[in-house]
């Protein structure tokens, strides 16, 4: 049996890491946030974010989904919601959800705790007291099942798709078949290769949201009035070898594995445990799309990169994987998992059990060169005016 | 970086500031003359990520050295046409605002927005700049190594004479940045004074906020003095993304407000020139609107890509964030606000007169710490307005 | 790996590919001889130089002809493509997200 240690939550779940997350509401209460964890230690996790004090009714209501479910992600022992105090997105709406899931929760509101000084100290103090409460959390046995892999893609090259996305589909592929959920996502590198992808799907219902989501996300290009090919492929995806979106998406692809699409869900909304391959409605640029698939729970994600990205998350340690042998060479202090020797014969089996390896020991606490370095990149994907615009009115 | 003072030698006075209230705090201020376009007023080493992977490394190259400061933010790739341009144009714009002596540009490699392509248009407007990027110098380790290196160099390269000027040489960059009432009614008068005076003396006011004129299109055009300013304001007007599910309660605010009540932030002077986002000023004197949002970060880095040295925002929430680049003078018209905040705020438009926000400002331009400055509380923003791709 | 590796110099992913993806820096000049080439072609002459990760046409392909790599189509090339020459953005473009061809667009 495949298992490895992790915090047991109230609510049943597991989680490999045993965080506080300090939640900023709004950009006014990010700068507060970040300096409240900033004397934690690297259990303490902040996540700054630009989402204004004001946003339009959906984007906010995405904002709120999206804090919400970091604070329910397994991997938290305690989350502490920062407020400036007069935010359309409100602290304590956000905390009754976390609470909600059995994590506990604390609010903090600068204008009450009377400025931003005052409420560092306080926060502070709040954070020591989550603290406390997180250590009392059991370490138990777990089984693989109940994990959560969210799978990424990002400064994709040629060898991505060659070898870096098919060893990382080949994990997705053992944990469906140990009875876990691999989440795969990043709609506009579906363009060229829904085809495919929809052959997959467990069913017609799950097939029309899959195809709608790709045909809304090739629509994005044509509200900007501009050829996809300004920012898709990208540069360093074009001086990888990556021609078309067509190329890019048909080796992204790959990342997902090969068994049945049993579920397409929005961004951040909750992924199922124990629920197969989950199709996560997200974009392509990364940070963002691997913020989704936490707020959706995913505990552990795997990232390939060819040309060598380096980004982290607060919350959920992420696995770099590499098909370049120049970048698993050059970059190794970044680089978890050495994918190119599939160009040297290395069969796509042997790589991806490594990764599956690689995916267990990390959910059993081995630490990821990210979380070494304290890469923990934060972004909520907006809803953007434009986008808004193109909703229509909602009322 | 510029003169640090204890919060505890802070005075009370309703304006936070010493110089408020000092007769002899004299007509001008001391800036740092580099050569090139505008005077600064900070001297900062500007660390500016061409992508939001590249930011960790910005923050901790900023963090070790003195004087330097980064400017992270969430774009540089995955943005389609009008974004991903205003992104490029900003971040060279905020890496030659003249309170920067130097900048660093820091890529991870891969993005759209190339740090040595944004490096060189930096370059073109007379900034001394240095590049590095991620993959090019093999991980994360070693480029924050060699950031380090670089940025105190550009440390070391920086003017440090100062010279007096009058309030002809400043630029001052004004927000208001919800349309409450509390904002319309007191603060944005009192902000509106000051503009006037500055303007009289000679110098340049920016003012951000576009929902104001997009709420009251005609009646803010017929403040706007010349007919190839009138064009530029036109060019803004015609591409409000206006619908229901994007207007923001700010946007309901101002249109709901008189058209004279939206006005009276940059007070009774003509509108000289109309920006673009990320756009530097380049008018002589007086007032020029800039295509911003009111949303505080977004707004603020407008303003200083815009050139201001200063920003002067008025804040009914009592928003407290500062920005990287540019000293933010955080105003209130609210007295509950200004009660809960007192700390953070740098002046209660209800107790204080033109004159004394004035002598404030002076201050400021003359290196006297905001509060958010002494509290070193700042965000960074760029505004877009399509989805991430 | 999935397809087969033509004279340790490129991989061919699936059969009906018209392009190889290199596995090194390829030499303009440099030959690839195996059988596994399409059209019953034993020997390939690059063209010119190809960078490790990008392609090279493994068969003639006319401008406007679709090009096939993961056995799927990637694009279509705006001019002839000759056996042996590299394909990229220069020759080969996207059929989708075209915004820039929809109707009514700025």
């Amino acid at each position: 049996m495949e298992t490895f240690s992790g915090y047991r939550r109230a609510d049943g779940r597991i989680g490999v890491r045993n965080r506080v997350a300090v939640l900023p509401t709004s950009v006014a209460a990010s700068a507060v946030a970040d300096r409240i964890a900033a004397d934690g230690g690297p259990r303490v996790t902040a996540t700054p974010h630009q989402m204004g004090t004001e946003q339009p009714e959906p984007a906010r209501r995405r904002t709120e989904r999206v804090l919400a479910g970091i604070g329910r992600n397994p991997n938290v022992g305690g989350a502490l919601v920062v407020e400036l105090g007069t935010e359309a997105a409100g602290a304590s709406a956000i905390a009754d959800e976390i609470a909600a899931g059995d994590t506990p929760v604390e609010t903090l509101s600068i204008r009450d705790a009377g400025g931003t000084r005052a409420a560092i100290d306080r926060g502070r103090e709040a954070v020591d007291a989550l603290l406390e409460e997180a250590a009392r959390a059991r370490l138990e046995s777990a089984d693989a099942s109940e994990l959560v892999f969210g799978v990424e893609c990002g400064g994709s090259d040629a060898t991505s798709g060659i070898a870096a996305n098919p060893a990382v589909g080949n994990a997705c592929d053992r944990l469906v078949e140990a009875g876990g959920t691999s989440c795969f996502s990043e709609t506009p590198e579906f363009i060229g290769a829904e085809h495919v992808l929809a052959e997959r799907c467990v069913d017609e219902s799950v097939r029309e949201r899959l195809l709608e989501c790709v045909d809304r996300r090739e629509s994005v290009a044509d509200l900007m009035g501009v050829d996809l090919r300004g920012t898709q492929p990208t540069p360093g995806n074009q001086e990888g070898g990556l021609t078309t979106i067509e190329e890019k998406s048909l080796g992204a692809i790959a990342k997902g594995g090969t068994t049945p699409i049993r579920d397409v869900v929005d961004y951040a909304d909750p992924l199922p445990v124990g629920g197969g391959l989950v199709v996560m409605d997200t974009p392509g640029y990364d940070v963002e799309s691997v913020v989704g698939k936490v707020a959706g729970g995913a505990q552990v994600i795997a990232f390939t990169t060819g040309r060598g990205s380096t980004t982290g998350n607060p919350i959920a340690p992420v696995i770099k994987v590499t098909g370049n042998p120049q970048t698993s060479d050059r970059m190794a202090t970044n680089m978890d998992v050495d994918a190119s020797t599939v160009l040297d014969g290395e069969s796509v089996e042997a790589v991806g059990e490594r990764v599956y390896e690689t995916l267990l020991s990390v959910a059993d606490g081995t630490r990821t060169e990210a979380e070494r370095r304290g890469m923990a990149e934060f972004a909520i994907n907006e809803l953007q005016p434009r986008e808004l615009a193109s909703l229509g009115d909602p009322t | 970086m510029t003169r640090e003072r204890d919060a505890d030698a802070e005075t009370d006075s309703a304006t936070g500031n010493a110089a408020a209230t000092e007769p002899g705090a004299g007509t001008g201020f001391e800036v740092y003359d580099r050569d090139r376009d505008g005077v600064g007023v900070r001297n900062r080493v500007l660390v500016v990520p061409s992508v939001i992977c590249s930011h960790t490394v910005a923050d901790r190259i900023a963090d070790a050295v003195p004087g330097a400061v980064s400017a992270p933010h969430d774009h540089g790739c995955g943005q389609l046409g009008d974004d991903s341009e205003r992104t490029e144009r900003t971040l060279v714009g905020v890496a030659a605002n003249p309170n920067v002596a130097g900048a660093l540009a820091v890529g991870l490699g891969c993005e759209t927005v190339q740090s040595d392509r944004l490096a060189g248009s930096i370059a073109d407007r007379g900034v001394p700049v240095e590049e590095i990027a991620i993959q090019r110098e093999g991980g994360t380790d070693a480029c924050r190594e060699a950031g380090i290196g670089r940025a105190t160099a550009l440390r070391a390269q920086a003017e440090t004479e100062r010279e007096r000027v009058g309030l002809e040489a400043a630029t001052i960059g004004v927000v208001s940045s919800d349309c409450r009432p509390s904002s319309l009614e007191s603060a944005d008068p009192l902000v509106g004074r000051v503009v006037e005076r500055i303007v009289d003396a000679g110098g340049r006011a920016l003012v951000a906020g576009n929902e104001r004129i997009h709420a009251h299109v005609g009646a803010v055009r017929e403040r706007v003095a010349t007919a190839d300013a009138r064009e530029r304001f036109d060019g803004v007007t015609d591409r409000a993304y206006d619908s229901p599910a994007a207007v923001t309660a700010t946007r309901k605010r101002a249109a709901d407000a008189t058209p004279e009540r939206v006005r009276r932030l940059w007070g009774d002077r003509p509108v000289r020139d109309v920006l673009e986002y990320g756009e530097r000023a380049a008018h002589e004197t007086g007032v020029a609107l800039v295509d911003a949002p009111s949303a505080f970060d977004e707004a603020a880095t407008a303003l200083a890509a815009a050139g201001a040295q200063v920003v002067i925002h008025v804040t009914a929430d009592g928003i407290p964030t500062g920005h990287p680049i540019v000293p933010v003078l955080t105003v209130t018209g609210d007295r509950d606000t200004y009660a809960a905040l007192r700390d953070d705020l740098d002046a209660f438009a209800g107790e204080t007169t033109p004159g004394e926000l004035l002598a404030t400002l002076r201050g400021v331009l003359d290196g006297e710490p905001t509060r958010s400055e002494r509290h070193g509380v700042t965000s960074f923003a760029i505004t877009r307005v399509g989805p991430s791709i | 790996m999935k397809g087969v590796v033509l004279d340790d110099a490129a991989v061919l992913l699936a059969d009906g590919d018209t392009v190889a993806t290199a596995i090194t820096d390829l030499e303009a000049g440099r030959t690839i001889e195996t059988e596994d080439l399409p059209d019953d072609r034993t020997v390939l002459e690059v063209a010119e130089p190809i960078a490790f990760g990008h392609k090279l046409a493994v068969t003639a392909i006319d401008a406007g002809e679709p090009i096939a790599k993961y056995g799927e189509v990637i694009g279509s090339a705006t001019e002839r493509i000759e056996p042996g020459e590299w394909v990229h953005t220069h020759n080969c473009e996207s059929n989708r997200g075209r915004g820039d061809l929809a109707e009514g667009s700025a």
